[in-house]
């Protein structure tokens, strides 16, 4: 049988068209429903994360300072 | 004058010399291997030089002989080995041009277009079986392998953020997929109606999804569905999204007014890294439950992105986005670039495919932009229409088009960071068009 190839794109087209728009569309609520579970259960432990480098930091002021007080101590 | 006898007859004593050389043992060993060969009979230098011509490309070209085979062993007709070989060097060399003045996209068109100089070269065969290109086609394109490893190299190159901070921009990146099954209808009509070219549903699938704008996908489709005509698809794709700051303006100009494009959006909302980390999981899923056809592509695409989100494996993201995807490219332009050969880019459909490939483009860009129109008007927070067109996936530089559209409209209105959501869903949208015409045909 010959097949029309014009009518068999245009369901292509729907079929398409369709399962990408549902797909994104889930794939959009899928995004926004993870957004506020992570925002309620699992924030961004902002503090956190510059208070291990605010530790990192100080660590390396506190070594600073050391040496600095060794140099000082030792030109005496 | 004296200096140049003396060199000249120097020159045709030397060559006396190895003929007689070279005869000798040629008469002893023709005896023991094969036998159809021809012994070699001693050439004076006049017959030398003849039959030194008739190895040239410059005869093959001059005269072109019925049976010559081309590197896979088909016969190539008479323009395909004389005209058709100069025409394919302009067109190579408008490939040159565009890759290094114009700096169109030349990370793939000069490969490519080198690959079909080398291609081109009469009588070298290089494209056969056992040339370097059919090695490289043969290795990671015709199996389909190559624009995979690109994907997890682009997955590892990609910033979900701006898409998961503001995702209903995603819902563009879909519609711009309809330039792929609207040119898909346009495909099926020209081969139906008029009948200039004659493509099957398979082939018009394989057309159409070069308005998806994406390079990778376009080869791993027609390698799945059309191989016979991938070069002239893979170049009307990597041309077309070399031309996207060409193509693209004049439609997203044409469909919005200036009140539109000089919209202001709203800053997006700050990403938890946990989002990003899960993105592309979420993305897998969604791919085992609805369209495991489109494993192939957005699995390695999610592996990549889920390489580079882990933050662990820092050393494996590195090589995704820089050497492997580096050396992928280099071979992918030569593979692909072996299709230039003139006989099988020069022939009807390539003529139909870039006709296509433009309206698809073309109409991608602009379902994209009105569906953004569409999206203004409902919604509450105001859209740039302008940000629609980086729907078609083309990563980044659609979406620097709009940036650069946008910001030409109102100085200092900078909608990268907006188009970018588009633009990576579009990449999503258009892996996932490609899995729906892998399941229609299998």
């Amino acid at each position: 049988m010959e097949i029309n190839l014009v009518s068999e794109s245009l369901k292509f087209m729907v079929l398409g068209m369709s399962v990408v728009g549902v797909f994104l569309v889930i794939l959009v609520q899928v995004i926004k429903i993870q957004a506020k579970i992570i925002d309620k259960y699992f924030p961004e432990k902002a503090p956190e994360v510059p208070a291990t480098s605010n530790n990192a930091n100080e660590e390396a002021h506190h070594v600073a300072a050391i040496i600095a007080a060794v140099t000082e101590f030792r030109k005496k | 004058m004296k200096f140049k006898h003396l060199l000249l007859s120097v020159l045709f004593a030397f060559m006396a010399l190895s003929t007689s050389v070279q005869a000798t043992p040629a008469n002893d060993a023709s005896v023991a291997p094969v036998a159809e060969e021809s012994e070699y009979e001693s050439k004076t230098i006049p017959q030398l030089l003849e039959s030194f011509f008739e190895t040239t490309g410059l005869n093959a070209m001059l005269n072109p002989q019925d049976g010559v085979k081309n590197g896979h062993g088909e016969e190539m007709s008479i323009f395909a080995q004389s005209w058709g070989k100069l025409i394919m060097f302009v067109i190579i060399f408008i490939l040159f041009y565009l890759a290094v003045a114009k700096g169109f996209e030349p990370l793939l068109l000069l490969p490519i277009a080198f690959g079909g100089l080398l291609a081109n070269i009469p009588i070298a065969n290089m494209t056969g079986d056992h040339g370097m290109l059919g090695i490289i086609y043969n290795m990671g394109i015709a199996n389909e392998f190559f624009p995979l490893l690109i994907f997890m190299g682009v997955g590892a190159m990609t910033d979900f953020g701006p898409l998961l901070s503001n995702p209903k921009t995603a819902l563009l990146g879909g519609a711009a997929q309809f330039g792929i099954f609207g040119s898909l209808v346009g495909a099926a009509a020209l081969s139906q109606y008029t009948g200039m070219v004659d493509f099957t549903l398979q082939q018009t699938a394989a057309i159409s999804i070069i308005g998806g704008a994406d390079g990778p996908t376009s080869i791993f489709i027609a390698s799945a569905l059309a191989p016979e005509l991938l070069g002239a698809i893979a170049v009307a794709a990597y041309s077309y999204m070399a031309l996207v700051p060409v193509i693209q303006p004049p439609i997203m100009r044409a469909l919005t007014t200036k009140a539109e494009r000089q919209i202001v959006m709203k800053n997006t909302r700050k990403v938890n890294k946990l989002e990003k980390l899960i993105f592309p999981l979420i993305v897998i899923m969604m791919i085992v439950l609805i369209l495991p056809d489109a494993a192939p592509l957005m699995g390695a695409f999610a592996f990549g992105n889920f390489a580079k989100e882990s933050g662990v494996v820092d050393r494996l993201s590195n090589e995704m986005q820089n050497s492997l995807i580096n050396v992928v490219t280099i071979f992918l332009g030569l593979g692909v670039g072996s299709k230039l050969a003139s006989d099988s880019f020069l022939v009807a459909e390539t003529m139909g495919i870039m006709v296509i490939g433009l309206l698809a483009f073309s109409a991608g860009t602009a379902s994209g932009v009105l569906m953004a129109k569409l999206m203004n008007k409902l919604s509450k927070e105001p859209i740039n229409p302008l940000i629609g067109a980086a729907g078609v996936s083309a990563v980044p530089m659609s979406a620097r088009v709009v940036s650069k559209v946008g910001s030409e409209e109102k100085p200092g209105n900078i909608l990268l960071m907006h188009a970018m959501g588009p633009n990576v869903a579009g990449v999503i949208g258009s892996a996932v068009a490609a899995g729906v015409l892998l399941s229609i045909f299998k």
